[in-house]
């Protein structure tokens, strides 16, 4: 005997397959969405068919972008650097890196690292097409956003090795200790890190 | 260090303890199954934050209280460190519903969250337990456990480069296999060979030093424990070609820049071995060299102890290796660490107790379990504490004299 109806047990499955949910915040949010009297549910049933239809990778960075478009926004721009390239591992990079302020080039996202286990090889990553990217040439500096894992560092040194015959400068994002924090309270891996990228002053 | 505190909450057999640590030596006496060596296991943890005794960590976590939800183990350890107290607190913690129950640990220094990684090396210790011979008879990873949980207490980046070089060999043994069954650009093995290189040099450069440094400790705990008739020594045998000994020799060099040039050198030592191998690896889908392969012998009078050794000699090598591992991490850590004894006494014979009991008394805080007081003299044990544990509870104040007292292996130590 099922104590919970199979439609409301198939939501509360749906939300437990996304990353930070549980079984029990899952619960919750299905009966909040079966009690709620407003268009809650209606709204979000709507939105979730749309974030696929009306989405498109760009074909040039393979960022996330309006379905219909031809570039995204940032490809399409004309106040960019179009010498400068910066690889991140997904979209949700490019958010945060744009809201930085401090960056005005162009990006690629491969969309993942590199990761034998789970069977990520290069080709299951938009690899091939950065790589034809900056043969046609144009950048000068390579700016490799991955992760600092372990799978961020391969993902970046297969990249240099890939293109290390172009005239081109390899950059990574500096590792080291966050802004307006304490000495103190830095663990000691980072701190190490921090030494051993110090720079001049 | 000196351990004042120790409370434990669900722990293995425990619902609750609260208990203050006597200053010296402290002997849990006990019969089987009552517990004795489960404060042992607590306090180790504090150590090394994985478990000795039990197959994976969640096990620890009391049986009654393991249905609940969440389940929650806790171990606090309040110690004296230089005059400053400190305090660590672990937190084992199983939730979810029976199905899917997960299961993740808490570490919490001065009360503040923190990860194994940082937090090890804070609270020294060295643990002896009678099936740890296996560190000297037993297969190759025994002893490199031993010596991994060794140098993740003493120095400092080894449990980092450990758990990276660890994740490396996974990964590109799953690269191996793929390579193999699917074919593919083996080039592709270069990056992760780099990462195996860069990691797994520190981890040799600091295996062969601690090799060294430890065979010459655990050679005069020896020669004290067997009136001088045995000398130990120790092997590193990496597992890489044309690894020369005698590069590690000039220790009175040590130094950051001689180690950083010794890292680069073995680094580019591992390298070139894993490009050697590579078709060989790319057929049997995993790596064959580097510091997951590594072995180390111990010898005394020249002979393997671990191949030849009688029982008795091995327990008395493995003894003398755990009073080493005390003066390393003093020498390490600049405190002495908590040395843990279970049922260490019983397959010794008198004089190799007697001595036992002096270096007891010459060295710092130790806990000491005992299944009865016959092994120890009248004299050591008037002038420690001794405590009773039944079913889960300390009795603070026992009966001292030992059970037997008139038997002969009772007057032999009086």
């Amino acid at each position: 005997m099922a104590l919970i109806p199979e439609s409301v047990q198939a939501l509360i499955d749906a939300f437990s397959r996304l990353p930070g949910i549980g079984p029990r915040t899952a619960s919750r949010l299905t009966f909040f969405l079966l009690k709620n009297e407003s268009d809650a549910g209606e709204a979000l049933a709507e939105a979730l068919t749309k974030l696929k239809s009306e989405t498109a990778f760009c074909p040039e960075c393979f960022n996330i972008m309006s379905a219909g478009k031809e570039r995204c926004d940032i490809c399409d721009s004309n106040g960019r650097d179009n010498d400068v390239i910066c690889v991140v591992e997904s979209p949700m990079d490019v958010i945060v890196l744009e809201q930085s302020g401090g960056y005005f080039g162009k990006y690629h996202v491969l969309h993942g690292a590199l990761s034998p286990i789970e069977g990520i090889n290069p080709e299951d990553l938009r690899m091939k097409e950065l790589f034809e990217r900056v043969e046609k040439g144009g950048f000068t500096e390579i700016i490799v956003a991955t992760n600092p894992s372990m799978e961020g560092d391969a993902t970046a040194l297969y990249i240099r090795r890939k293109l290390d015959r172009l005239p081109i400068q390899f950059s990574r994002l500096a590792r080291g200790l966050p802004v307006g924090g304490e000495l103190e309270y830095a663990d000691p891996n980072t701190l190490l890190r921090a030494l051993s990228g110090r720079q001049k002053f | 260090m000196r351990l004042k505190h120790l409370s434990l909450t669900n722990f293995r057999s425990y619902a609750r303890l609260e208990s203050e640590i006597p200053d010296g030596i402290l002997l849990l006496k006990g019969g089987n199954a009552v517990g004795k060596t489960s404060i042992l296991e607590s306090l180790f943890y504090c150590a090394t934050f994985s478990t000795t005794l039990a197959q994976q960590d969640r096990h620890l976590i009391r049986f009654e209280a393991e249905s609940e939800d969440p389940a929650v183990a806790r171990i606090v350890v309040v110690y004296d460190v230089e005059g400053k107290e400190r305090k660590l607190e672990i937190r084992l913690i199983l939730e979810g519903a029976a199905d899917v129950r997960r299961f993740r640990k808490e570490i919490l220094a001065e009360g503040r969250k923190t990860n194994a990684q940082s937090a090890i090396g804070q609270f020294p210790a060295v643990l002896f337990l009678p099936h740890m011979t296996e560190i000297i008879d037993g297969a190759p990873g025994e002893r490199r456990r031993y010596l991994n949980i060794l140098l993740s207490q003493s120095i400092p980046g080894y449990a980092r480069a450990l758990s990276q070089y660890s994740r490396a060999v996974l990964q590109r043994n799953a690269l191996l296999r793929t390579l193999g069954e699917r074919g593919g650009d083996p080039g592709q093995l270069a990056y992760w060979d780099e990462l195996l290189a860069a990691h797994g040099a520190f981890l040799t450069v600091h295996r062969a030093q601690a090799i060294q440094t430890l065979a010459s400790l655990a050679q005069s705990a020896l020669l004290r424990l067997t009136d001088g008739r045995e000398i130990l020594s120790m092997r590193y045998v990496p597992a890489l070609r044309t690894f020369d000994e005698t590069f590690f020799q000039d220790s009175a060099s040590s130094g950051a820049a001689k180690e950083a040039e010794r890292i680069a050198a073995i680094s580019s030592l591992i390298r070139t071995n894993l490009e050697a191998d590579r078709a060989l690896d790319i057929r049997r889908g995993v790596s064959t060299v580097g510091p997951h392969r590594d072995e180390m012998r111990v010898m005394t009078n020249a002979v393997d102890v671990g191949t030849y050794g009688s029982r008795g000699q091995v327990r008395t090598t493995l003894l003398a290796l755990k009073f080493a591992e005390v003066d390393w991490l003093k020498d390490k850590t600049g405190t002495i660490p908590l040395l843990l004894l279970d049922e260490t006494f019983s397959e010794l014979d008198a004089s190799r107790r007697r001595e036992l009991m002096r270096l007891l008394n010459g060295g710092g805080q130790a806990i000491v379990t005992t299944t009865d007081l016959i092994n120890f003299s009248a004299d050591f044990l008037g002038r420690q504490t001794v405590w009773e544990i039944r079913g889960g509870i300390m009795d603070k104040n026992p009966e001292r004299v030992p059970m037997d007292s008139n038997s002969a292996a009772g007057d032999a130590l009086t």
